[in-house]
């Protein structure tokens, strides 16, 4: 197979996402106040991951979900609950699966960027990434879920469940009180968290 | 001889009751009640309500891996977790696990249970429907197994009885097949929900209702309203659902009459040949090994079906050499379950700018409506339908092209409404359908083991056709876009209801228990939970066990006074 074929395909797909979306996804809220930051493990030190790939993970989960008016994925704990979900609860087939997704994604994205995904522009993780949620929305592979649908699953599962995902960006009460089946929705505000 | 004669004496009690969920807490409470000292045993620990539920108010943050449990403990759990919502970390601790507890299937069988003082009563789904004159009559009006010895009337005043003391929420209808309890305010339905309920009413002539739950709608009985948090299955801190610890324990325990033993696994309920009745039964304590016999004037074993059957199964003797009761050869065979998880969903695009307050313990429910004035279709007995509507929540944006501050912003709105419902159809009572003890292999307490032997027929998937397509046909006709259906079976015993493998009936011959609970030929014991029924309905059950134990409770209590017993 021409990889390098694939990659100016690719190049050219994001450019025209790019122009679809018009401005949209160029706008400082969707970069969010990430510029010129590399993610970094932080406190975590991870016990599956390598350095690289927990990079990788912080980097990414932050595309998905960074911070502007909220916190960052990484800022509430993703990146280590990613790991502790693929160590503790997949099966060794899944995990296995993960981790070459993970590695192929970022062989993939370095490829693309001529950097490490981690070492690249708010914009270059943002296209890329976009790209590769839009493949694996609009073009399904029969079977397995694509990596990084997977991955965006984890990401947002730890963030929603997490105090401020659920409380911030979501709308959380642990004790309601009463019920009602039918009320306007700006008096609720938010998607329930639970 | 002394010392021993004062250890019988220890051990001796009115009345002994096997098992402490939703029909030993209730045999527990109106036995005791009744004046009765009563040795009330559980094989499991000790749970004490509110103070040994230690999950009831974690927030999702404070459970770890987003409250699934680790792939290690997994192994633990194969069989529990077949249902795909029992073992979470902040319910696991009510489930067996199956390396302890094993059991054998011929086919697929799915014995899902907690073993603790309160048993099932903790985590059950709480709906609670009466059963109708129509149930109670079917068996014998179609020649199916054999007829109910009782009627509705006969447990009319018991349901009432145990409504009124358990508290029942739900909306009066008047409808032959699904009598009204002695209800609660009802819960409300939602947007959604009601406008599937004015489809069904204009477009099929079907009734739509909210569902039944035992939660409590406003403060009852010393227990507290229920505050719409929907998490009943870690325990409730307010004691809003209806549970044994929560409700029948506590009152059985208030009259000095009871004593509680944890940690007791019931062997064999003993047998003297001269008297012909029961003398107590044989425990093995489960923490020390030390087999201890318990006597009493009266045993209710309320050990959940399969427990039940097998302390009778294995209590043999000259007299019943194949189990206690048994002179039928009915016992342990046709065990009976609902069929379930078949039915449809769908999405309404309408009441957009519409949402709800509050987790909801219930969702809706479609009493049944095939075969009752007539049988049309071409199998018998019929279903219901239990379901609800929500907007789609945070999950919905893993498929969305959105990611960034784009896609928290797109999931911090609700998505669309979406509506599944699901049908629990009734399982017909088969002789071939049957669960035995295999003697051979025994578990880490010298106990036989379980074997079932259990299938769905043809009744059944016949009656599936209906559940599935009647779903779409009613999602559809109340204009709901992308219906889907599914059809999954899974094994029997996946609804939690196992039922009837000692049966109550007229004759000996065919039964294993009359009209009142109590084993043939052996009239001072009484089996009252789910192994008692002769044919399953289409209703959740435990309102039915709890009726049942009830009024057989205080009968034994009457002919205990009398001298009959």
């Amino acid at each position: 197979m021409d990889t390098k074929n694939n990659n100016i395909d690719r190049k050219e797909a994001i450019k025209r996402t790019g122009l679809l979306l018009g401005g949209v996804i160029f706008a400082p809220n969707i970069l969010g106040v990430l510029k010129g930051c590399t993610a970094t493990t932080g406190d975590w030190t991870p016990v599956l991951f390598s350095t690289s790939q927990a990079n990788t993970v912080t980097a990414l989960a932050d595309v998905i979900l960074p911070a502007d008016d909220t916190p960052s994925a990484s800022e509430v704990g993703v990146p280590q609950f990613i790991e502790t979900m693929v160590n503790e609860t997949y099966t060794e087939e899944q995990r296995d699966a993960f981790l070459s997704g993970l590695d192929k994604f970022a062989e993939d994205s370095r490829a693309e960027l001529e950097v490490d995904y981690t070492e690249g522009t708010d914009e270059q993780r943002y296209e890329f990434t976009y790209f590769q949620n839009q493949t694996a929305v609009e073009e399904p592979p029969n079977g397995e879920t694509p990596f990084i649908l997977s991955f965006k699953e984890l990401t947002m599962l730890g963030y929603f469940t997490s105090e401020a995902g659920a409380t911030q960006v979501l709308r959380y009460e642990a004790v309601p009180g009463t019920y009602d089946g039918c009320m306007p929705l700006e008096e609720v505000g938010r998607t329930w968290a639970t | 001889m002394n010392l021993n004669l004062k250890a019988k004496q220890e051990n001796t009690y009115d009345a002994i009751v096997v098992g402490t969920g939703i029909s030993g807490g209730w045999a527990a409470k109106e036995l005791t009640e009744n004046g009765l000292n009563t040795l009330v045993l559980e094989r499991g620990r000790n749970v004490e309500h509110v103070k040994d539920y230690p999950t009831m108010t974690k927030d999702p943050w404070e459970l770890p891996r987003a409250d699934q449990i680790p792939l290690e403990e997994r192994k633990d759990y194969q069989k529990q977790m077949r249902t795909g919502y029992t073992i979470r970390e902040s319910t696991k601790h009510w489930w067996v696990k199956d390396t302890d507890q094993p059991y054998e299937e011929e086919k697929r069988f799915d014995w899902i249970r907690g073993y603790h003082v309160g048993g099932r009563s903790i985590m059950w789904g709480r709906q609670s429907y009466r059963w109708s004159p129509m149930d109670f009559e079917a068996n014998g009006k179609e020649g199916v197994a054999v007829d109910w010895p009782i009627r509705y009337e006969d447990v009319a005043d018991w349901y009432t009885h145990v409504e009124r003391f358990a508290g029942i929420s739900g909306e009066a209808l008047g409808l032959p097949q699904l009598p009204d309890s002695d209800f609660l305010p009802p819960w409300d339905l939602n947007c959604v929900e009601e406008e599937l309920k004015a489809s069904m009413a204009e477009n099929f002539n079907r009734v739509l209702t909210i569902g039944r739950p035992a939660n409590l709608s406003q403060a009852h009985n010393g227990r507290g309203t229920c505050m719409n948090r929907n998490l009943c299955s870690r325990g409730c801190p307010y004691g809003a659902y209806f549970s044994s610890n929560a409700a029948t324990l506590p009152a059985a325990e208030a009259t000095g009459n009871m004593t509680l033993r944890p940690h007791s696994i019931v062997n064999e309920v003993m047998y003297d040949e001269e008297t012909g009745k029961a003398t107590g039964v044989r425990v093995v304590d489960s923490e020390s090994g030390e087999e201890i016999e318990f006597y009493s004037k009266i045993v209710f074993l309320n050990a959940s079906t399969v427990g039940s059957t097998s302390i009778l199964l294995n209590s043999r003797s000259d007299r019943f050499p194949d189990g206690m009761g048994n002179d039928s050869g009915e016992l342990g065979h046709n065990m009976m379950d609902h069929h379930f998880r078949v039915g449809a969903n769908g999405v309404w695009e309408g009441h957009q700018d519409e949402y709800y307050w509050g987790r909801r313990p219930t969702g809706f429910y479609i009493p049944r409506y095939r075969n009752i004035d007539s049988n049309d279709r071409d199998y018998i007995r019929g279903f219901g339908y239990q379901g609800s509507a929500s907007r789609q929540g945070w999950q919905r944006g893993v498929q969305e092209l959105a990611i960034g501050s784009e896609l928290k912003e797109l999931v911090s709105s609700p998505g669309n409404w979406t509506m599944g419902m699901t049908a629990f159809g009734e399982m017909l009572p088969d002789h071939s359908n049957r669960m035995y003890l295999n003697h051979d292999k025994t578990d880490k307490w010298g106990q036989p083991t379980v074997v079932f032997d259990v299938e769905f027929k043809d009744n059944e998937f016949k009656m599936r056709e209906d559940m599935k397509n009647d779903a779409a046909e009613m999602l559809e006709a109340a204009g709901m876009k992308n219906v889907s259906t599914y059809d999954d079976p899974g094994g029997p015993g996946l609804g939690i209801h196992e039922m009837g493998t000692a049966r109550m009936g007229r004759d000996p011959e065919t039964s294993v228990l009359n009209g009142q609970n109590q084993v043939h030929n052996v009239p001072n014991v009484f089996v009252t939970d789910g192994s008692c029924m002769t044919s399953s309905a289409c209703q959740n059950p435990s309102l039915t066990y709890m009726a049942l134990t009830a009024r057989a409770a205080n009968f034994a209590a009457e002919e205990l006074k009398k001298g009959n017993l």
